[in-house]
């Protein structure tokens, strides 16, 4: 019964966790929801426009496309808008496609049931094609990202000098933020726009408290994401919870926890730093 | 005709009231790049309505409201308490985080609602149609109190954005700018829902950031073109029968949009004009 969707988890895990690291260094929080978000808004088109199901290939070609149009956007306005954050853009950019969301559910039928289906997902229903589409179009991405590791460490890193380096960023923007748009547009079809977002931050969150080696922190947030799955979808099967937001809520807790562990670890070397300062003393 | 008089001019009046205080706020919150700040109080101002549904509290009674100013309040101490001093880990991954917790606190406590999903949608649409003058005065009176509370100290606040180093008490002034913001949240949330309350604090101000760097200027213009792009989706939904909260939230989103392209073409030109002068 859990089988699946588990293994939806361990894919997202997988995938989400490492563009998570690239997403806290690039300041850039806000792209994973916004980019969801856009998907949701194609997705929601082609229900109302031609009344094709999430899972059909016209749903999934209308997402994509909506995504791909806001990677170039975003690509774009990097580098052609400096007044405000691009931070602050994505945000923006949220809030209008969420509205236009509900503004093309409300126009069709039954539109709550589909808000919420978009933000908890059904990730308790996840079938084989499912998985299958995922493990495909993840790998393709996670090779991407192995072989072009380098090109994207240095945006993520330092994005003005790669520009003087004579880099063409917006390029390498729009290739980065069009993979990220793949991965997002399957994931968010399968576990809806909160519990993405979850996988894509809380991983690489724990990860940065403990390390800052890019192998390190990638193992750490595998490691957390499996753990909170495990645990979250044995909750919502226990006590009757949505499944993808109980294992979003796990993941949180992982990170109280993991946070409280850091300050702990931290004191303990300082505590053991002034011991051994005072006994050479 | 009277009842679309009616209709017009105590939305109209609510927007503008709004507008006033919202466009500052974002102000702030885009200087600083606590974009999803906002977001987290809505979404909490929405939880603890959830929650006191879930005790079997009406929606939009004072119960209701009073439950979502305890979450909001909560939610505030959180924000300006948690400042990871980790360098890998931004602020704003914080505030992200906290988002998420709230969105799906809130999914969970709609699961166990009886039609939870329909009370998730109004939270997040909210019935600002049915907005009356009552409403009207109220939200005044608190935006007049909190317009005065920010004049008052703007300065404080001010210093906070523009990270001058003799803010003393950062961690205070950072709660009780988080706590006003709260405030607004809870009483816009319920009648705007979440979308449109963040839409009114984040557009109007991020369209002003990206032309003027003055404060009060800022304001103005991302009041009056708020007060226009709101006025333009009004009255689309109102003519078409369009969903409400969405159609004001597109008319914003197309004048941001609009702002962006025109932003990035003065951007080139400028640059071109640089150049030319440099060869020249």
């Amino acid at each position: 019964m859990l089988g699946l969707p588990f293994l939806a988890c361990l894919l997202m895990t997988a995938m989400l966790g490492h563009l998570g690291i690239h997403v806290l260094k690039r300041e850039i929080i806000f792209i994973d929801i916004t980019l969801a978000q856009t998907a949701a808004v194609g997705a929601a088109t082609a229900h109302s426009l031609f009344a094709a199901g999430g899972d059909s290939v016209v749903g999934y070609a209308c997402a994509l496309g909506a995504t791909l149009i806001a990677a170039a956007f975003f690509a774009y306005v990097r580098s052609a808008v400096v007044q405000i954050p691009l931070e602050a853009i994505i945000g923006v950019a949220y809030a209008i496609t969420a509205g236009a969301t509900l503004f093309v559910l409300g126009v069709a039928s039954g539109g709550h049931i589909h808000v919420q289906e978009i933000l908890a997902g059904s990730i308790l229903w996840t079938r084989w094609a499912d998985i299958l589409a995922c493990l495909l179009a993840f790998s393709i991405v996670g090779v991407c990202c192995y072989v072009f590791r380098r090109r994207f460490s240095r945006i993520s890193e330092d994005y003005d000098g790669a520009r003087e380096a004579g880099v063409k960023v917006i390029g390498w923007d729009f290739f980065f933020y069009a993979l990220f748009g793949i991965v997002i547009t399957l994931s968010v079809r399968i576990a809806g726009v909160a519990v993405v977002f979850a996988f894509l931050i809380i991983p690489a969150t724990i990860s940065a408290l403990f390390s800052r080696h890019d192998l390190a922190r990638s193992a750490i947030a595998w490691g957390s994401g499996v753990t909170a799955s495990m645990m979250g979808l044995l909750f919502s099967y226990r006590y009757d919870f949505s499944a993808g937001p109980a294992v979003a809520l796990f993941l949180g807790l992982l990170l109280i926890l993991a946070a409280l562990c850091r300050i702990c670890i931290g004191r303990l070397i300082t505590h053991l730093s002034i011991g051994r300062v005072t006994l050479r003393s | 005709m009277p009842e679309t008089l009616r209709f017009f001019s105590v939305q109209l009046a609510l927007i503008a009231v709004v507008l006033v205080l919202h466009t500052y706020l974002g102000l702030h919150i885009i200087r600083r790049t606590l974009v999803f700040s906002d977001l987290v109080l809505d979404q909490l101002a929405a939880f603890g309505a959830l929650v006191a549904i879930g005790l079997g509290v009406k929606y939009g009674t004072i119960q209701a409201y009073l439950a979502s100013l305890v979450a909001v309040i909560f939610g505030s101490a959180l924000l300006a308490l948690i400042k990871p001093k980790n360098r890998l880990i931004p602020r704003e991954a914080v505030i992200g985080i906290l988002y998420a917790l709230a969105l799906v606190a809130s999914l969970l406590v709609g699961d166990k609602l009886s039609a939870g999903e329909a009370y998730v949608t109004k939270t997040l649409v909210g019935c600002m149609l049915w907005a009356t003058w009552p409403l009207v005065g109220v939200t005044t009176l608190v935006y007049i109190a909190l317009l005065v509370f920010h004049y008052s100290y703007c300065e404080k606040f001010i210093s906070l954005t523009q990270k001058t180093p003799d803010v003393r008490h950062e961690r205070l002034w950072d709660f009780l700018f988080f706590t006003t913001q709260g405030i607004v949240t809870v009483l816009i949330v319920p009648v705007a829902g979440v979308l449109l309350a963040y839409s009114f604090l984040m557009i109007p101000a991020a369209i002003a950031a990206m032309f003027t760097k003055g404060w009060a200027n800022a304001v103005a213009l991302g009041w009056s073109l708020g007060f226009v792009a709101c006025s333009m989706g009004l009255s689309a939904s109102y003519y078409f029968d369009l969903p409400y909260g969405p159609s004001l939230v597109l008319a914003l989103g197309l004048f941001f949009v609009s702002a962006v392209l025109l932003r990035a073409m003065l951007s080139q030109r400028v640059r071109a004009d640089t150049r030319g002068v440099t060869q020249g």
